[in-house]
């Protein structure tokens, strides 16, 4: 056994697990016995959906050992659940076994065709043949064989299966509305994985209640200690005759262990593999039986063991005041189905349902709880306020036979209505209240809208905010523009240095008066034509106003002007003072006509 | 001449709104109320203070009336005291107070914008203009959503021992409510003699409407109008 000798291999295919009987197998040797392969597939039918394990089992003689991949199989799903290996030396000889299992989920109804796995070592090989699974949704509704009823898979003692599931009622014989309490239990002696899935059957003539949530606990069986879940919910009937409770379906995931195939292998090591397994009870029969003849009367159908209590909430009260009576019935039984019982008077003059609550006792090994029923009633005179017997009728079927239970009457007594400070609680406080005021006023109306004045204002108030908003933003516009700008300096020059010269030429300084008209008249000028004209001789000045395009007449008129006033600033004393007020105001003119020609 | 204006305005405003309008006595109102209280007519009590406080809401009298009836109303429903009397605010203001500090507020910051846009540099000027209207617009805003409210569902007080509140006829048959002398509801859509009652913004039902006084007719139940004397179930007019 040297060299490549030691390639030699046996590769098997299996079915999931080892102990289903279900389950079919492929095996394969090699002429020399030296490779092996087997195939196993379990079950044979699922549903659409459903899991089949496979399992694939290689046994080779020597170290080397192959993998065996599974094919792409068409509208099938294939998942790998784990892989276990062994190595054996016997008497010189190594052996090694490896066990690959794979979940098989189809998507679709029909026939899925596994096929034939090989497996080749140097010169050994070997082929398993193909597998078949039959997938159709009548094999999805019906559970593998041997989980129904309670016989698990792989049940290694006898009779002791894994996990198995059991439906139990507490009587098979009950009256009509009686409680039936059904039990369903889940015994498993291997790990369930994850939670647990319930699916409840169907009870077609059943007022179903549950009890509470999942109760677990362990349990001997036939000597073999179990695990209990334990789903108890409480039924009752609706119709009388034979009642079927149908089969309830529990899903859960268990882990399975699979065993190494040489148990004599000391490297062994057992492999732990989640799988999804189905189990549903069987169904379980209830005879149901009428209620005995002979209600008394007042009966509305209350079954159970139930006990009455009438509470009123004050024995004296004011007339218009209502007064609240309570009926409580507590005990065991379908307390959300009872009728209240009814509480009436004698002397009120109106009545009216408060309200009912139900609160549901689900701890207990039965469903039990408590029902109050409230009614108010309002007398309008003084005198008394009867609360009449109230009256509450069931059957028993402990004792089998109907029982009934009667209030006392309760007698109100009903004072005149509140009025006064003698009167009762509402006087009672200690809180003085302020003293009436003398004189009259302040006056004002009731109503909370504005007044036709506050309106007004408000108005007003508006359109006066949005006409400032326009009318400032008109200003910043008009600011930014340069010939607004112009305007307002040729306005600041007639309005400033004009009257000033004016003034001077009225003092009798008409030399100054001239000077000051010729240099605003420079000024003004060349903020007509968009210029800067101080400072420029004759020439120079001619020919920018030009450029600007003043006309020559313009230009002329301007040079004469300006020549009156420098003559007038060197002309004799008398004749100065006239002619400096005729110059001022020419030039006044003038710069007023330069102002509006801008503004056009 | 701006600021002059506004003096003008906020002393002749409070005065000619209030000449205006159907005054109704803060004091005849309280008087009433009291009267309503010490008897032990707790619905009446609260209806009356509840518009005396309308118009003078900074009384110490009124509120402290108030507050009693108010906890007595608590007491007789058996849901404990809730206080008991507070001190009178010197900030509470009237509707008609409010409106005019709404409208005098907004003027005030209109002539502000105003005074900016006539100045070279006023932009300071204009913000605060803008800021002080703004303040004036949301309160307008904020009395005109409760005048609007009010005129929808009308404030109102129970004033009969007690008040059922049932479905109408033609809705689905539900447990009808009881309401007691002195609860404060507000009033929907009327129908005959039936009002639909609302609390905490939802209908609860209709009930008679001789059951029931509204804040805003207070004045017709005292003494001096010479309407109905207090204590005495009046009736609502149709809204």
């Amino acid at each position: 056994m040297t060299g490549r000798g030691l390639r030699r291999a046996t590769v098997v295919v299996a079915l999931a697990a080892l102990s289903f009987p279900s389950s079919v197998a492929r095996a394969n040797t090699s002429p020399s016995g030296k490779l092996s392969i087997e195939a196993k597939l379990s079950p044979e039918q699922v549903g659409p959906g459903d899991a089949a394990t496979l399992t694939v089992e290689v046994t080779s003689e020597g170290l080397n050992l192959p993998e065996v991949p599974l094919p792409q199989i068409p509208n099938v799903a294939v998942e790998r659940a784990g892989t276990a290996q062994n190595l054996s030396i016997m008497n010189g000889r190594v052996s090694r076994t490896s066990t690959t299992m794979y979940r098989i989920i189809p998507r679709k109804e029909g026939t899925v065709t596994i096929p034939s796995l090989r497996v080749t070592v140097g010169s050994e090989t070997a082929e398993t043949g193909t597998l078949t699974l039959i997938v159709s949704r009548g094999a999805a509704a019906r559970p593998p064989t041997p989980l129904r009823g309670g016989m698990p898979p792989g049940s290694a003692p006898s009779g002791t299966p894994e996990i198995f599931v059991k439906a139990s009622v507490d009587r098979s014989r009950v009256f009509w509305n009686e409680q039936v309490v059904l039990r369903l239990r889940l015994y498993s002696r291997i790990d369930v994985l994850g939670d647990v899935d319930w699916k409840p059957p169907s009870a077609n003539g059943f007022w179903t209640e549950g009890l509470g949530p999942a109760r677990q606990g362990r349990v001997r069986v036939n000597g073999v200690d179990y695990a209990v879940m334990e789903i108890p919910s409480a039924l009752f009937p609706t119709r009388v005759g034979a009642l079927t409770i149908g089969r309830a379906r529990i899903r859960c995931r268990v882990a399975r262990v699979i065993q190494p195939p040489d148990p004599w292998s000391m490297l062994a090591i057992p492999d732990v593999v989640p799988e999804d397994v189905t189990l549903d009870t069987d169904p379980v029969t209830v005879t149901v039986d009428p209620l005995p003849a002979g209600a008394p009367a007042g009966f509305e159908g209350a079954v159970g063991n139930y006990h009455l209590a009438v509470h009123v909430d004050a024995l004296t009260a004011h007339a218009g005041e209502p007064v609240v009576a309570r009926a409580t019935i507590t005990g065991t039984g379908n307390v959300s189905s009872i009728r209240d019982p009814e509480i009436r008077t004698r002397d009120a003059s109106r009545e009216y349902v408060v309200g009912t609550s139900t609160r549901v006792d689900r701890n207990g090994d039965r469903l039990g709880g408590e029902r109050e029923h409230d009614m108010a009633f309002v007398a309008d005179q003084p005198g008394t306020l009867e609360i009449l017997p109230v009256r509450f009728v069931w059957f028993d079927p402990e004792a089998r036979g109907y029982r009934w239970q009667s209030s006392e009457p309760v007698t109100v007594r009903i004072e005149p209505a509140a009025g006064g400070t003698e009167t009762g609680r509402v006087a009672g406080q200690g809180l003085a209240p302020a003293v009436p005021r003398p004189g009259s006023g302040p006056r004002g109306s009731l109503s909370l809208g504005p007044s036709t004045t506050n309106s007004f204002f408000l108005g007003f108030s508006a359109i006066a905010f949005a006409s400032a908003v326009l009318a400032g933003g008109a200003r910043r516009r008009r600011s930014r523009d340069p010939r607004w700008a112009r305007v307002r300096l040729l306005e600041s020059l007639l309005s400033r240095e004009l009257d000033r010269a004016r003034s001077l030429a009225a003092s009798g300084d008409p030399a100054k008066a001239a000077a000051l008209a010729e240099q605003t008249l420079l000024l003004g000028t060349g903020l007509r034509y968009d210029v800067e004209l101080t400072g420029l001789a004759r020439a120079e000045r001619e020919q920018t106003l030009r450029a600007r395009r003043a006309g020559g007449e313009e230009i002329g008129g301007l040079e004469r002007h300006l020549d009156a006033l420098h003559a007038i600033a060197y002309a004799p004393p008398e004749t100065r003072r006239s002619d400096a007020k005729q110059a001022v105001a020419a030039t006044r003119r003038t710069l007023e006509r330069y102002r509006r020609e801008i503004a056009e | 001449m701006i600021r002059t204006i506004a003096v003008i305005l906020l002393l002749v405003l409070p005065s000619v709104a209030r000449a205006e309008r159907d005054p109704a006595d803060a004091s005849v109102l309280y008087n009433a109320g009291t009267e309503a209280l010490r008897r032990g007519d707790l619905g009446p009590a609260v209806a009356l203070l509840l518009a005396a406080q309308r118009i003078d809401p900074r009384a110490r009298d009124i509120r402290t009336n108030l507050a009693i009836a108010r906890a007595r109303v608590d007491e007789s429903q058996g849901s404990g005291d809730h206080g008991g009397a507070r001190p009178a605010s010197p900030l509470a203001l009237s509707a008609a107070e409010s409106w005019n500090l709404a409208a005098a507020v907004s003027l005030l910051g209109a002539a502000l914008l105003w005074a900016a846009a006539l100045r070279p540099r006023g932009r300071a000027l204009a913000l605060l203009g803008a800021a002080v209207f703004g303040a004036g617009a949301v309160l307008a805003l904020m009395l005109t959503l409760r005048a609007r409210e009010e005129a929808r569902h009308s404030e109102a007080v129970v004033v009969s021992p007690v008040l059922d509140v049932a479905p109408a006829p033609e809705e689905r048959p539900t447990s009808p409510y009881l309401l007691a002398g002195g609860d404060e509801v507000r009033l929907g859509r009327s129908r005959g003699d039936l009002v639909e009652v609302r609390v905490g913004g939802n209908s609860i039902g209709w009930a008679r409407r001789s059951g029931l006084w509204r804040v805003s007719d207070a004045a017709r139940y005292t003494a001096r109008s010479g309407a109905r004397s207090a204590g005495t179930a009046g009736r609502i007019d149709g809204s």
